[in-house]
């Protein structure tokens, strides 16, 4: 699926930054998508573009939330979204336990649908809708940069 | 989310509408296993009203497709959306599940 932007010539290419904050709680799903509309708003970024990227800072902050908190205390995870010119940029931080859901292997898909395994797939589809996802732990936050080349 | 279900020709449909990502999958998961019990060997999905699907989501299709198989029945999915599409190719099941256009031609290809 392609992401170019439809109404945009390259007048309208300048760079736009959106940053947006969700607690760590599922029901923030849905925050999450109202937020990417309205970057889809502002940058004129296809539809399919702006749901891949919902998709994939789903995926991750799914991951996050599930697997990246030692307490049931709320905490806050903060978004940033970076589109300069052809490279859109998505960054997620957490000052969760140090957590790398890329160390997490790639689920190897069967043949067959009785022999699949059912988990591993979110990351597996932020790698395939992404062109670089990279990892960094610094000052107690987890950071996770993501590049799509659009 | 809402899901409704009906029995046509032996083959029981599941429509699922709205977004079906982690926060909608555990009702939804239950909901489904319920339709289930019913002894069904032939199912058929139709996702022409699934607005956004995630892992959480996709997890639970697999789920009741797996049980069916697991059943020796027959399973398949009709009127994706291109990005629910889109999620299904690139987590390879697309070569594991039929996918028909039209719930018209999936029960069609149940039927038979």
């Amino acid at each position: 699926m392609t992401c170019t932007p439809f109404s945009l010539n390259a007048a309208d290419m300048q760079s736009h930054k959106y940053s947006f904050e969700l607690k760590s709680d599922l029901s923030e799903l849905e925050t999450l998508c109202q937020h990417l509309n309205k970057f889809g708003q502002v940058t004129g970024l296809s539809e399919a573009c702006i749901t891949d990227i919902n998709i994939c800072l789903d995926e991750l902050f799914t991951n996050t939330i599930s697997y990246g908190f030692e307490d049931d205390l709320e905490h806050i995870i903060r978004f940033t979204i970076n589109l300069d010119n052809k490279v859109l940029t998505l960054i997620i931080e957490d000052e969760g336990i140090p957590f790398n859901p890329l160390e997490k292997k790639d689920p190897e898909i069967p043949a067959d649908l009785i022999d699949v395994r059912i988990g591993g797939l979110g990351i597996h589809i932020v790698r395939k809708l992404m062109d670089d996802i990279r990892y960094e732990r610094k000052h107690g936050k987890n950071k996770l940069t993501l590049k799509k080349f659009i | 989310m809402e899901i409704t279900h009906r029995v046509e020709n032996e083959i029981l449909m599941i429509a699922i509408k709205g977004r079906l990502d982690a926060a909608t999958a555990p009702i939804a998961d239950e909901t489904i296993k319920k339709t289930l019990e019913e002894n069904t060997s032939r199912l058929l999905f139709d996702l022409s009203a699934l607005e956004y699907l995630s892992s959480g989501g996709l997890r639970v299709i697999l789920g009741a497709a797996k049980e069916i198989r697991r059943r020796e029945g027959k399973v398949a999915l009709a009127g994706l959306t291109q990005y629910v599409y889109e999620i299904f190719d690139v987590s390879g099941f697309t070569a594991m599940i039929p996918i028909k256009e039209t719930v018209e031609e999936g029960l069609k290809d149940l039927a038979s």
